[in-house]
């Protein structure tokens, strides 16, 4: 019986790893809090639906759509809304950015109304293991998160525009100065943490259901373990989300489901608290 | 023959006002200049106006003959221009080799050649090559700063209180470097409160005051000049 919310836990981590790695990013290029995060999940599960179910697309394929199409739109809404407000206080940006996010969700409701929605797959039984069930779904989410933790670490170890993003996001003026375009790093960024939330979009429509405010039920959690592991820091992130992620499945253990959005709230207060640079982040110094 | 660095009529500040008025300086190739002056006076902000950090609202930047004053700093830095700020001129969260590293960013081809004579010159970086900048000693982290700088190869190297916050032993090395970089070839242009120890490597000197040239000069004649000391120079005589 425990062994089921942990095995549900860690699911559910793998489905908020991805996109708080990508705040993460943002964040330590862009220096706000970008509450649009569930927008653009939003925009990518419905990119998926539109993609899978309305043109009959299979749904890697409509998921690979979705993410162009939700790393496109990231951009363009930096482009139109965040690039004029550059160097605007983080408070400012944040408040922008949640304009911005009713406004994504409220296009997506005004052409697709609030029903609930699935992708098109046949219902297939879960597998058993001894008292633990796990969907095919599920265990493509686990391996995905996987794939993508292992990616997003090859590629800011790695490659030149990785260490591009890890100069810009420590000390953007030096960067500059030695030659990192600071314009070709944020549009990088935008671009990989776009299409980052529109695979969350797609495995989120995968796990749970496909309605507008499916990216808004996750901005908490991924704003919780973003922060828990050190906003800036991607690797935080990763650990931030399976402590979250359990967190939330193991609270059910104790209290109502209903209880489990909170979850995320109490975290981030308790750790502004006493922990305020996260658990892998470096606290700021300020002269 | 032109100067490496030709800065003629500059003016710049932070938007309410400029700090540096109509400033005029030159730097030669292998030639070490020095920048003295109060505090306020503006010698930060005319470094960072030729490093394209702050931009200048008139004047001419040249190096090697082309004006390079209003293109982005990223460009400048292109153009053989390193400049190497007095605070957080390190990558903290890099290694000490991923710090180098980017030092050559617009010439990777380049950087295996480079780090090899920077760390000829600062031993002490290859040891610590794997770890992060951030957990270093000051000295070690301006040893950092300075080789990353060397790693563009520029034919300018601008260099913000390049002293400041170091112990006098690891100050006196660092201006021991600054004169073997400069054995090099490379034009250097130093601000630094050390007047006394800088003016001592430099071949010219200037005193800015309120964001001006109020002198120019030969470094020794500024070492020798009672005025000068009587104001700047002061109590460290």
């Amino acid at each position: 019986m425990n062994a089921q919310f942990i095995v549900n836990g860690i699911v559910n981590a793998a489905l908020i790893a991805p996109p708080a790695i990508a705040l993460s990013l943002l964040f330590g290029v862009l220096r706000f809090p970008n509450f649009a995060i569930g927008g653009y999940i939003t925009a990518g599960a419905f990119i998926a639906y539109a993609a899978n179910v309305e043109a009959g697309l299979p749904l890697w394929l409509a998921g690979a759509i979705a993410m162009a199409g939700t790393a496109l739109l990231v951009w363009l809404s930096d482009e139109i809304v965040f690039k004029p407000m550059r160097g605007s206080d983080p408070v400012t940006l944040l408040v922008v950015s949640i304009a911005l996010t009713f406004i994504i969700e409220h296009v997506v409701r005004l052409i697709y109304t609030a029903d609930v929605r699935g992708f098109d797959l046949p219902l297939q039984r879960p597998y058993r293991f001894g008292d633990i069930r796990i969907t095919q779904e599920q265990i493509e989410l686990l391996v995905l998160a996987v794939v993508i933790g292992i990616a997003v670490h090859a590629l800011l170890a790695y490659t030149r525009i990785g260490k591009a993003i890890r100069a810009t996001a420590d000390n953007p003026m030096l960067a500059e100065v030695r030659g990192v375009s600071t314009a070709q790093v944020i549009m990088a960024t935008w671009f990989i943490a776009g299409a980052l939330f529109g695979l969350t979009g797609v495995l989120a429509g995968l796990d749970l259901v496909i309605e507008p405010l499916i990216g808004w039920n996750l901005t908490i959690p991924i704003f919780a373990a973003a922060i828990l592991g050190g906003i800036g820091s991607p690797y935080g992130a990763m650990l931030g989300a399976l402590m979250v992620g359990l967190a939330e499945e193991l609270t059910i253990l104790v209290l109502p489901s209903t209880y489990k959005l909170g979850v995320g709230f109490i975290i981030i207060a308790i750790l502004l608290l006493i922990r305020p640079h996260g658990l892998l982040g470096t606290p700021e110094i300020r002269k | 023959m032109s100067a490496a660095l030709e800065v003629d009529g500059l003016s710049a500040g932070y938007g309410r006002g400029d700090i540096v008025h109509d400033l005029s300086i030159t730097a030669d190739a292998g030639e070490i200049v020095t920048v003295i002056g109060p505090n306020g006076a503006g010698k930060s902000t005319m470094i960072k106006a030729i490093a394209g950090v702050v931009r200048p609202s008139r004047g001419r930047v040249r190096v090697g003959g082309a004006d390079l004053a209003g293109l982005a700093a990223s460009e400048i830095a292109r153009r053989g221009v390193a400049y190497v700020p007095q605070e957080a001129n390190v990558f903290r969260q890099l290694t000490v080799a991923e710090n180098l590293a980017i030092g050559a960013w617009t010439d990777p081809a380049h950087a295996v050649e480079r780090r090899e004579r920077v760390h000829a010159l600062f031993p002490d970086l290859a040891r610590f090559a794997g770890a992060r900048a951030g957990t270093l000693s000051g000295g070690q982290r301006q040893m950092v700063a300075f080789g990353m700088a060397l790693m563009v190869e520029p034919s300018v190297l601008l260099l913000d209180e390049p002293s400041a916050g170091l112990s006098p032993v690891i100050a006196e090395q660092m201006f021991d470097t600054i004169r073997s970089v400069n054995e090099t070839g490379i034009a250097i242009l130093m601000v630094e409160q050390n007047a006394i120890r800088a003016l001592g490597i430099s071949h010219r000197g200037y005193v800015m005051a309120a964001g001006q040239v109020a002198l120019a000069d030969t470094a020794q004649a500024i070492l020798a000049s009672d005025e000068v000391s009587e104001l700047y120079l002061g109590s460290r005589r």
